[in-house]
């Protein structure tokens, strides 16, 4: 005899113990994230979800599933959301071979809001705690160098992929668009994981990468766009053999 | 002045009529002027003191300039600072550079100026004789070598002049051994064949860590390189590792085993010209060079989709060790880099 009471209690049970072993898990194991204080995690998943609705529902589903207007965020984690809305590129303005980094829409306080709202649906990758900038200069060029440079040229100017895609410029990158954008892999960016480039690792390159951007100077005096031969070569001809042209006609003119 | 050079001229053997020094040129008899009629003004003859002067103060300015130059060079090398973070390091070359150009210019343009304007310019008329020598002097030169080779003795011993031909000839064959060090006779040993990956070598990042199953995420890549001494220096040796969905790599049937659960492993050298290959798209699991445009289809044994590569990338199979860690199967499938003329018989759809 299968009473109604009975078969829902089941369901009961599991559900309380999937509660229980959750609750545990958080309140022991769980790794700590920077808006620690479980009030103001909620209220930020709460603020998240609103702004979440109202910009971005309409591309990436009611329920983050996605649709024709966009990927599932399910697992994408909240670094995906700080790499997108603070580099601007998300909401996006336009269909293109890739979407542009351009004015973020948001605020620091709504990216963090959205992205603890998109980490609680459904996990994925997050920032570490403390600084993002503080790695070893010398490891995080000899690492860009040989992981990064090939795309984004030797001083992070960016360059051309294949059918109008591009590795963008970093010069205009923040530490935590650098460091989510290694984390997540926008688009055609490899990912690299935490053990493909450990949290350390990360660090040395946002360090080397911001120090590019900020203190490195142009031996030389002046650093041309940073793009290498072309535009010296440029330089040299433009400048150079136009003086040597004016010289010449000079020389060989009648007194 | 210009009455003499006209007489020098036509002494000179040419018979055109000489018109006067105004009087203007006719075209249809000679479309560029008459060359025999001469056309130069002279600067310096007209030149007063005062203009002279001027011209005389312009030429000393530069050359004073290139002095000044000079010695700006000097004391940027001694003085300016160069030393990696020092205040305006950076514009150390730069400065020099100035100084050189101002230094060097000065004089050029110093000496210029003054053959324009206060050298002396007078027109002056060289003379051109033939250069043949006379004909008692090439007779003489002739009778001279038909003398010398009648007493060489050629001629009156035909043993004498067999045998040198014979000797001439034997000494020309010497450069035939210098033949087998070229092409295919040097290439016997297939040094270009092979890289420093063999048969268990682990694959090694960049930092000399070796990779196992689980570092790459779906969409990521790496650097290695083999698990030999001096490994990370060998430049051909280079290669990538790129993990993508296991459903998504096309692996055809003789390649089955080069690939470990979405992981494949190729050269990055292009195949065209050598650039490294390393630009990697993850959503279209393209590689790309930059340097010409080649584009090679990482999921399907890194065809060439686009771009003047004539052949694939060169794979490295690769498998688990015992620990989890890739190790090769063995060397690339074939000889990795720009085509080369013994390259052919190397190729292997096989592991070698």
């Amino acid at each position: 005899m299968t009473s109604t009471r009975s078969r829902f209690s089941g369901y009961a049970v599991v559900v309380l113990a999937l509660a229980l072993l959750g609750g545990v898990y958080t309140a022991v194991a769980a790794p700590k994230t920077e808006a620690e204080d479980p009030v103001n995690q909620s209220i930020a998943v709460k603020e998240g979800r609103e702004l979440y609705l109202q910009g971005c529902s309409t591309c990436h589903g009611l329920n983050n599933q996605g649709g024709a207007g966009g990927p599932s965020l399910i697992g994408v984690g909240a670094s995906s959301v700080i790499f997108q809305v603070e580099s601007g590129r998300m909401p996006l303005a336009r269909g293109a071979a890739q979407a542009q980094r351009k004015m973020s829409k948001y605020d620091r306080t709504q990216t963090d809001q959205l992205a603890a709202y998109i980490q609680s649906v459904g996990g994925g990758p997050e920032l570490p705690a403390g600084r993002l900038d503080d790695g070893e200069l010398a490891l995080g060029g000899d690492l860009f160098r040989t992981n990064c440079s090939s795309c984004h040229n030797f001083a992070g100017v960016g360059g051309a992929l294949t059918r109008a895609k591009y590795a963008p410029s970093l010069t205009e990158a923040s530490a935590r668009v650098i460091y989510t954008a290694m984390q997540t892999g926008p688009e055609n960016m490899p990912r690299f994981s935490d053990n493909t480039l450990t949290p350390d690792e990360k660090r040395a390159i946002t360090r080397y990468v911001r120090h590019l951007t900020t203190e490195a100077k142009d031996p030389g005096g002046a650093g041309l766009g940073r793009y290498g031969p072309v535009p010296e070569g440029l330089v040299v001809f433009l400048v150079g053999m136009g003086l040597l042209i004016v010289i010449t006609l000079w020389i060989g003119a009648r007194a | 002045m210009t009455d003499s050079i006209r007489d020098r001229l036509k002494a000179t053997g040419d018979d055109s009529e000489a018109t006067a020094p105004d009087a203007p040129v006719s075209h249809g008899e000679h479309p560029v002027g008459d060359p025999t009629v001469s056309t130069h003004h002279s600067y310096h003859a007209e030149l007063d003191p005062q203009s002279a002067k001027r011209a005389e103060l312009a030429v000393a300015a530069l050359f004073m300039l290139a002095v000044v130059g000079t010695l700006g060079f000097i004391a940027s090398y001694v003085f300016w600072p160069f030393e990696y973070g020092e205040e305006y390091y950076e514009y150390y070359t730069p400065m020099l550079g100035i100084f050189m150009t101002l230094a060097l210019m000065g004089l050029g343009a110093g000496a210029i100026l003054w053959a324009k304007t206060l050298m002396v310019d007078d027109e002056t008329v060289q003379e051109r004789h033939l250069l043949s020598s006379a004909d008692e002097d090439k007779e003489g030169a002739v009778a001279i070598i038909k003398e010398g080779a009648a007493d060489s003795g050629l001629g009156k011993y035909p043993i004498l002049r067999r045998s040198f031909l014979m000797a001439n000839g034997a000494l020309g064959l010497i450069a035939v051994p210098f033949l087998f060090g070229m092409g295919r006779f040097q290439h016997k040993e297939a040094v270009m064949a092979k890289t420093g990956w063999h048969k268990g070598s682990r694959l090694l990042d960049e930092l000399g860590r070796p990779v196992k199953l689980g570092d790459l995420e779906v969409g990521g890549v790496k650097s290695v390189f083999p698990d030999v001494p001096g490994g990370r220096r060998m430049a051909d040796s280079a290669a990538l590792i790129i993990r993508m969905r296991p459903e998504k790599l096309k692996s055809r049937e003789s390649r089955k085993d080069w690939v470990v659960d979405g992981h494949v492993v190729y050269s990055v050298i292009c195949t065209h010209l050598g650039c490294p290959v390393k630009l990697y798209e993850q959503q279209t699991h393209h590689l790309f060079c930059p340097c010409h445009q080649s584009t090679f289809d990482a999921a399907d044994a890194a065809k060439v989709l686009f771009g003047p590569a004539a052949r694939n990338l060169p794979q490295l199979a690769i498998t688990l060790d015992d620990e989890g860690y890739f190790v090769a199967q063995g060397d690339f499938n074939e000889p990795v880099g720009p085509s080369y003329w013994e390259r052919k018989p190397h190729y292997k759809d096989e592991v070698k």
